[in-house]
């Protein structure tokens, strides 16, 4: 197996009058291939600990490793380019750009990255493919529901295949229908073998979709649950709805 | 009780004998709720002894009977379809009551056990989604609310242990024998 992510001893200090750890001594490590939820309430670390591995935030102890490069030590430009190569991003509010069409945008950091137009194309069609947006390709995201937005932005954090996707509470903007219908596509996707870590609070979305739930309480890690891949068994083996009267 | 309802409601669709109960019963849930075919036909004899059902026929074996709806029935199910349920809350699970005693007899210290419990209730999230969505697939959208509902409660379940867990963080003298 191969570690995609590790932190040590990770430390996050904010300065407001007295400094105050938003991640507060945080050690974890996160293989290649794994589907990794964030849990706690707000307030919890979550975001930060989001964005020290993405390497938008720097500790301010310890040490974050991603694809064994020390996010830490890099300097503004390599950062940048760090996070086009090897992260993909998803919001909760999409953050698409409204003036260019679904295409466009999903094309975005391809041309950042300068990978060739002809291979950037092949790959956004690929992609909307997948995640049924061949259609909706010429619209502006004026146009879409939130779903349908929420899946351009999967595909424009895909583009330039990403070693680990990382979703900051990808369905808090949408309705239950389209949330439920992002979460089978990232499940899809894991099973595919992209890596994922996922931040929410919503727990019947990390529970269904992620092979193991990180729960943070003030900055630390308070749980590290594995759970095991749902099994095909009958209903009553989970649900009974008179369990005094099912089966011995 | 509802499989006595159930049963009714299931025989005002049409007349059916006590197998075919059983099975159109465990069906209409999905097969959350397992039900012996003694318990069909002690139902089924209580029902028709109260007038709600009849055989409709009276010779052969009693097993192989199919039962209709009376009038009486009828009118019996339709009252217990419009009345909503009142009864009280019911928290039977064991959890809490061992929460209480662990939280005296432990001096507070269940840290451990809700931990432990909480992974019990992701475990069961992850398994009920998978469920849902397997109703769903099979085209039983009645059944997958059923399992919506088993989601939410466990939704709110874990919340109770996180809140449990977090007073015991905020004041740790608290929940131990008082």
């Amino acid at each position: 197996m191969t570690v995609m992510v590790e932190l040590t001893d990770v430390r996050k200090l904010y300065n407001g009058g007295s400094p105050q750890a938003a991640v507060d001594g945080v050690s974890l490590t996160m293989q290649q291939g794994e589907f990794i939820a964030v849990m706690g309430p707000s307030g919890s670390g979550k975001s930060t600990l989001l964005n020290l591995i993405a390497g938008l935030d720097r500790p301010s102890e310890g040490r974050v490793l991603v694809d064994a490069v020390d996010v830490g030590s890099l300097s503004e430009t390599e950062l940048a380019r760090f996070r086009r190569a090897r992260i993909g991003f998803i919001f909760q509010f999409f953050n698409l750009l409204n003036n260019l069409t679904v295409l466009e945008n999903i094309l975005i950091p391809a041309q950042l990255a300068a990978v060739s137009p002809t291979v950037a194309l092949d790959r956004a069609t690929a992609l909307m493919n997948g995640l049924g947006l061949a259609e909706k390709q010429r619209l502006l995201p004026g146009r879409l529901s939130g779903g349908e937005r929420q899946r351009v932005a999967i595909a424009r954090a895909l583009i330039n295949q990403p070693l680990l996707l990382l979703a900051d509470e990808p369905t808090g903007a949408l309705d239950s229908h389209a949330g439920e219908q992002v979460m089978e596509r990232l499940t899809e996707l894991n099973r595919r073998g992209q890596t994922i870590l996922l931040v929410t609070h919503d727990a019947k979305l990390a529970a269904a979709c992620a092979g193991r739930v990180i729960t943070l309480s003030d900055g630390r890690v308070a749980d590290d649950s594995r759970l095991k891949a749902s099994p095909e068994v009958a209903p009553s083996d989970i649900l009974r709805l008179r369990p005094g009267e099912a089966a011995p | 009780m509802s499989l006595r309802f159930g049963i009714l409601g299931l025989l005002a669709e049409e007349p059916l004998h006590g197998y075919e109960v059983k099975t159109r019963f465990e069906s209409l849930l999905g097969g959350t709720w397992e039900v012996n075919i003694g318990q069909i036909y002690s139902t089924l004899q209580r029902l028709e002894r109260d007038g709600l059902v009849a055989p409709a026929d009276d010779r052969g074996d009693r097993g192989k009977l199919p039962y209709h709806l009376t009038a009486t029935g009828r009118r019996t199910l339709d009252g217990w379809l419009r009345q909503p349920e009142e009864e009280p809350q019911q928290l039977r699970e064991e959890i809490y009551v061992k929460l209480l005693l662990a939280g005296r007899l432990a001096n507070g210290n269940v840290e451990r056990l809700l931990a432990d419990q909480r992974r019990v209730y992701l475990q069961r999230l992850k398994d009920l989604a998978g469920l849902e969505r397997r109703s769903r697939d099979e085209g039983r959208d009645d059944l997958a609310l059923l399992v919506r509902g088993a989601v939410l409660h466990t939704e709110a379940d874990l919340k109770w242990t996180d809140a449990w867990a977090e007073e015991i963080r905020r004041a740790p003298k608290r929940g131990g024998r008082q």
